[in-house]
């Protein structure tokens, strides 16, 4: 029963729509059934082109993210330990990190083009802040005695920052890294529903054009799907890199 | 005890005075092109039915899809559509109507423009093969133009020429940075544009399609429609009036619309645009439908099964 527990909910909304879709209340083009969803998604999986579009948004994705995840753990590892770069950048990075990069996308696309590049710069600033802003905060909080050891035992600055900061701060950057990765996926969804030829974004976009809401939820079913499998792979990771803080939860 | 029967009675007049006012028409339009439907709410003088007859109630949206939920969820009457929306909506099993055209993209007026840099070596369509064409959105009216276009000049869209969706206001930008090779323009972004310089024609939707053909029009629930004839007779014979005004007066009615904030662009390059055919009498070219619904199922695969034109159309609540 306890391993249920954490699909009880799932299944209630899923029991709620199907109610709903059968009720007669609404249209069953906005209302599809499950049955009707699960039709359109089984589609998706027997056909090679929607593996293809999956691939495409994963990759955009992937890109961005992997960008932010080493330009954020590097620049708030700096913040963190050196009063000087976080008085420059913590400034820039408190007041910018309310506006939505989104807005950015027209502006970006001019600068690189309609293909993915635009689509990863995005991603890439979208996914910086919490990244940055995260490690920042767990690269302060290391606990001082550690470092006056290292100092103590000889150990350089950089060996410090290496061998004492970075494992000591790997808990917020997993924590970073679970905030980014799913912001990632929505910008590169988003931004294929504004502009892209392909991609999953743009099978969302293409579906509600058809007026197809049954194909458009199969592909949220998948993006949805993704976004779980991605967080598991990496809460996965996390508890065998961070082997002394294991999550016993995924989301709390 | 005065006091409640003076409540009661007070009540019991306000119910009847809503009992007696005209039934709401909630009409969800759009942005561009629809202007004798906005007139309709800026100049009430133009149309005696209104406030007597029907109250019309005009909801903006941004695109179609959006409309037809709204629809779909009981919020929407009637509205403003391509008609090649309508044919979508239909092939989804959606009970409306197109009772009335707005414009039309034909010969000897405005028709949506697909332009090139000047200095690009792309002459025709068929140079396209390899490059990038925008369109508004997937699967609109733009779309189609443009598919047709690439497809009669040989080509095959997406794999000879990637299609992609940028929005009106980007196109001409990036046109110029050669983001694309080709945009879609439709006014006041194409006299604004041309007024420019630096782009050239490269086919027109007219061209493409090589028919005139309706571009924008009114639909009605069916529910509505048979709840309501005369409403619709009403807000149809005051729509006629309208139009015939908006074409006999198109300079003044232009500047009331910019007044009111319908239209953002200054109101001088405003009055200056071309300007789409519109029927004086809102009468709809049933057969360019036809067209249409053959093209986007035999030729563009857009349609599961061909969709019944004459069963979508009801010119009768026109005036004779």
């Amino acid at each position: 029963m306890r391993r249920l527990r954490p699909f009880i909910l799932i299944i209630l909304i899923l029991a709620a729509w199907e109610t709903a879709a059968r009720s007669g209340l609404w249209s069953p083009l906005l209302f599809p059934s499950l049955e009707r969803i699960g039709k359109e998604l089984w589609l998706f999986v027997s056909r090679s082109d929607g593996w293809w579009q999956t691939w495409v948004s994963l990759y955009r994705t992937f890109g961005g993210f992997a960008l932010a995840a080493i330009a954020g753990v590097a620049l708030g590892m700096l913040m963190g330990r050196s009063a000087l770069v976080a008085e420059l950048l913590d400034p820039l990075f408190s007041g910018t990190y309310a506006v939505p990069k989104l807005a950015l996308f027209p502006i970006f696309i001019f600068l690189f083009g309609l293909g993915s590049l635009s689509k990863v710069a995005l991603i890439f600033l979208e996914c910086l802040y919490p990244m940055t802003i995260i490690t920042y905060h767990g690269a302060k909080s290391v606990n001082p005695v550690l470092i006056w050891s290292a100092q103590n035992m000889g150990a350089s600055r950089l060996r410090t920052l290496a061998r004492v900061v970075f494992p000591a701060m790997l808990p917020y950057v997993f924590a970073a890294l679970r905030v980014a990765l799913p912001v990632a996926l929505i910008v590169a969804i988003i931004t294929e529903m504004i502009s892209s030829v392909d991609g999953l974004g743009y099978l969302v976009s293409y579906s509600l054009s058809s007026l197809k809401t049954d194909r458009m939820l199969a592909i949220v079913v998948v993006i949805s799907a993704l976004g779980l499998a991605l967080d598991h792979a990496l809460v996965a990771l996390r508890n065998r890199l961070v082997y002394w803080e294991r999550l016993d939860t995924f989301y709390v | 005890m005065k006091r409640t029967i003076a409540l009661v009675a007070g009540l019991f007049f306000a119910t009847l005075a809503a009992a007696q006012e005209p039934p709401m028409i909630r009409f969800g339009r759009g942005f561009a092109a629809e202007e004798q439907m906005w007139l309709m709410s800026v100049r009430k003088d133009l149309t005696p039915n209104q406030d007597k007859k029907y109250r019309l109630n005009q909801i903006l949206f941004q695109a179609n899809p959006q409309r037809f939920q709204a629809y779909l969820a009981g919020e929407l009457d009637a509205g403003t559509a391509p008609g090649l929306s309508v044919i979508f909506a239909r092939a989804q099993g959606i009970d409306m109507k197109v009772v009335a055209s707005i414009c039309q993209e034909a010969s000897g007026h405005f028709s949506t423009t697909y332009m090139v840099k000047d200095d690009s070596p792309i002459k025709s369509a068929k140079d396209l093969k390899g490059g990038t064409i925008g369109v508004v959105e997937y699967k609109t009216a733009t779309d189609l133009w443009a598919r047709a276009g690439i497809i009669n000049a040989g080509l095959a869209p997406d794999t000879d020429v990637k299609v992609f969706a940028l929005p009106f206001p980007a196109m001409g930008e990036a046109v110029r940075s050669g983001k694309i090779n080709a945009g879609t323009f439709v006014e006041p972004f194409y006299s604004q544009q041309m007024a420019q310089g630096g782009l050239r024609k490269l086919f027109t939707a007219r061209e493409a399609v090589g028919y005139d053909h309706e571009l924008l029009d009114i639909w009605f629930g069916e529910k509505f429609l048979k709840q309501h004839p005369d409403v619709v007779r009403a807000f149809l014979a005051d729509y006629v009036a309208v139009t015939k005004y908006y074409l006999a007066n198109t300079d003044q009615a232009k500047r009331d619309l910019s007044k009111a904030g319908f239209v953002r662009t200054p109101v001088d390059i405003y009055v200056k645009n071309a300007d789409w055919k519109r029927d004086p009498n809102g009468r709809l070219d049933v057969e360019s439908l036809k067209k249409l619904a053959a093209f986007m199922h035999d030729k563009l695969q857009w349609l599961d099964k061909p969709v019944n034109v004459d069963a979508m159309v009801d010119q009768s609540y026109l005036p004779r």
